[in-house]
């Protein structure tokens, strides 16, 4: 069964096609990877499937249901999860404070004026938990803006998680880490996401070859190609496009 | 500190406050009447700027909107009891926060200043324009100031100084802590990652301009109690409280107590307090010596008092602990 799909989406700005009749279909359990070279409206789709903008044209499905257009936070309500290319953390919070608005969130704890939040110990239980889960226990008193940049990068991951989404859609998760950082990252992000359907950007060809399940490629705001790995890697036209850019 | 120390602190700070006006005598007790409304309204201010990450220069609407409501309540309705005159001002500035709240919420920055700056500059000419509601130029002044009644239970004189003295600190102190326990709220941790990344609160499942609204209303209501108690406390509101200058009462205040804590704007309120108290008697000139104030505060402690104090008592646990002057040997003499 497909959770999320896209039907004919347009998304232009100030008439700059950005994207052009994206069928994007993506199976429930899979990790799916999207590729592409710089500029060919990844980060665009995303931001139209998670409700940063509404699509020009077509439409988006998510467990079935159209969701054209929904805000970001009826998006996560609905379940799905987000992060960020540039890091996008409540900087001045600590890691632990930055891990519990998912845990609120996920628990519909919003406008509570009634209860200190340190005092609720299922909540501190359930953060504490995932801090070690993610090896940010030690950092979890810690303003995020004070974390190294990879740890900086795992809060970032792990924040779209901690909302416990059905769905995760992770925009290039690696994006400026080292090799053994990335290699951290993989083996989190498939400890996290296990379970969970996963969409993740990505350049590295090595963590997408890691990773997915299932790639697709886009390529001037359409798809090339989609399918499983091995194919990807010997379809003619990404090669052309892409990979074979990148390899030679 | 632990739990044990705070409560004597807090013990010992209630009673210097309940013993306050027979040690001090009545004029250093209007003194700090005053401050403590000040502190309500720049810690009200505190929960838009600190706590939200909203910047407004026109936070004296809501100060003057409490004012009038309360002021007019008392003037036209026969009777009006006591608390129900202050419920007319937190009513009367919560009112104009939900009128102003649609247009408002969706903005942050600049924007956001400068539209209160032009709202309260509406209300300040429409309180002087308004003759036959506001009073114009003179305001609205001697009405009378009921008791405090519990029907069959008790009536206090409310035109005694001391016995207002003790229901003004009632009513701020209690609004103090209600503000206070706000922000230890999960919504209270909303509000703060509104601030700092407001985009990522909408990606993790909250409705920013829902939170920004209420947060907004809250902290108005606020500033209408202070208001009111003021209108009270003085026999008077005035167009003045709608004034630039009782906008910028709180920022100022805010800023030099310091942003990054509650009880920033609340030392704030104390030492300009003192530092009226101390220039006047020497000279007119008040805000020369509290804008300069503001200038070294704002160049050498961008965090405010609270965070010179925190400075200053990091450097003296480390001098005690000989830290501080290991540190300096090493300066000196080389590390050995």
């Amino acid at each position: 069964m497909n959770i999320l799909e896209t039907k004919g989406l347009y998304h232009d700005f100030n008439r700059l096609e950005v994207l052009f009749d994206v069928n994007l279909k993506v199976k429930e359990g899979e990790r799916h990877a999207i590729i592409g070279p710089n500029g060919a409206g990844k980060t665009t789709l995303f931001n139209v499937i998670t409700g940063t903008y509404a699509p020009s044209r077509g439409g988006v499905f998510f467990k079935g249901d159209e969701v054209t257009g929904a805000k970001p936070h009826r998006m996560v309500r609905l379940g799905m999860g987000r992060s960020f290319q540039i890091t996008s953390t409540f900087n001045r919070l600590t890691a632990f404070q930055n891990i519990r608005m998912g845990v609120l969130s996920r628990r519909g704890i919003r406008f509570n004026f009634f209860r200190k939040v340190d005092k609720m110990g299922d909540i501190t239980r359930e953060t504490d938990e995932i801090l070690k889960r993610i090896n940010l226990y030690g950092e979890r008193d810690l303003p995020a803006s004070a974390l190294s940049y990879g740890k900086h990068r795992s809060l970032e991951i792990s924040m779209a998680l901690a909302t416990d989404p059905d769905m995760v859609m992770l925009d290039e998760p690696t994006a400026g880490m080292s090799k053994d950082e990335t290699h951290y990252a993989v083996e989190l992000i498939r400890r996290l996401t296990e379970g969970k359907t996963a969409v993740i950007i990505e350049h590295d060809m090595d963590v997408v070859f890691s990773l997915a399940d299932h790639i697709t490629v886009l390529h001037l705001g359409t798809i090339l190609a989609s399918g499983p790995p091995d194919k990807i890697r010997k379809n003619k036209a990404v090669k052309d496009a892409y990979l074979g850019e990148m390899e030679g | 500190m632990n739990r044990r120390v705070k409560g004597i602190v807090w013990g010992v700070i209630l009673v210097i406050l309940a013993l306050y006006p027979w040690l001090f005598g009545i004029y250093f007790t209007n003194v700090i009447v005053t401050c403590a409304i000040f502190a309500l309204f720049a810690v009200s201010y505190n929960l838009l700027l600190g706590y939200t990450g909203l910047f407004s220069f026109g936070h004296a609407m809501f100060f003057g909107a409490g004012g009038y409501a309360t002021a007019l309540a008392l003037t036209h309705i026969e009777g009006c009891p006591l608390l129900v005159a202050l419920l007319f001002g937190f009513l009367g500035a919560v009112a104009l926060a939900l009128l102003l709240s649609p247009i408002v919420a969706r903005l942050a920055h600049s924007a956001f200043a400068m539209l209160h700056l032009a709202f309260s500059m509406l209300m300040y000419t429409l309180a002087l324009k308004l003759r036959g509601i506001t009073g114009g130029e003179d305001g609205i002044g001697g009405f009378p100031i009921p008791p405090f009644r519990i029907p069959g239970v008790v009536s206090v004189d409310m035109t005694d100084p001391l016995n207002f003295y003790y229901f003004a600190m009632a009513v701020l102190g209690g609004s103090l802590w209600v503000a206070w326990f706000l922000t230890k709220t999960p919504f209270g941790q909303i509000i703060v990652s509104v601030r700092d990344n407001a985009k990522r609160v909408d990606y993790m499942g909250f409705k920013v301009p829902q939170t920004k609204a209420i947060i907004y209303t809250l902290s108005c209501g606020f500033a209408g109690i202070a208001g009111s108690i003021y209108a009270m406390f003085q026999d008077l509101i005035s167009a003045a409280s709608f004034g630039i200058a009782q906008s910028f009462a709180p920022i100022v205040m805010t800023m030099v107590g310091g942003v990054i804590s509650f009880f920033g704007p609340i030392w704030g309120a104390v030492i300009f307090a003192v530092i009226e108290e101390l220039t006047t008697r020497y000279t007119e000139r008040v805000q020369l010596v509290e804008g300069l104030i503001l200038i070294i505060v704002i160049l050498f402690f961008p965090g405010g008092f609270i965070h010179l104090a925190a400075i200053v008592k990091g450097k003296w646990l480390g001098f005690i602990r000989g830290q501080w002057f290991g540190s300096i040997k090493g300066k000196w003499f080389g590390k050995q």
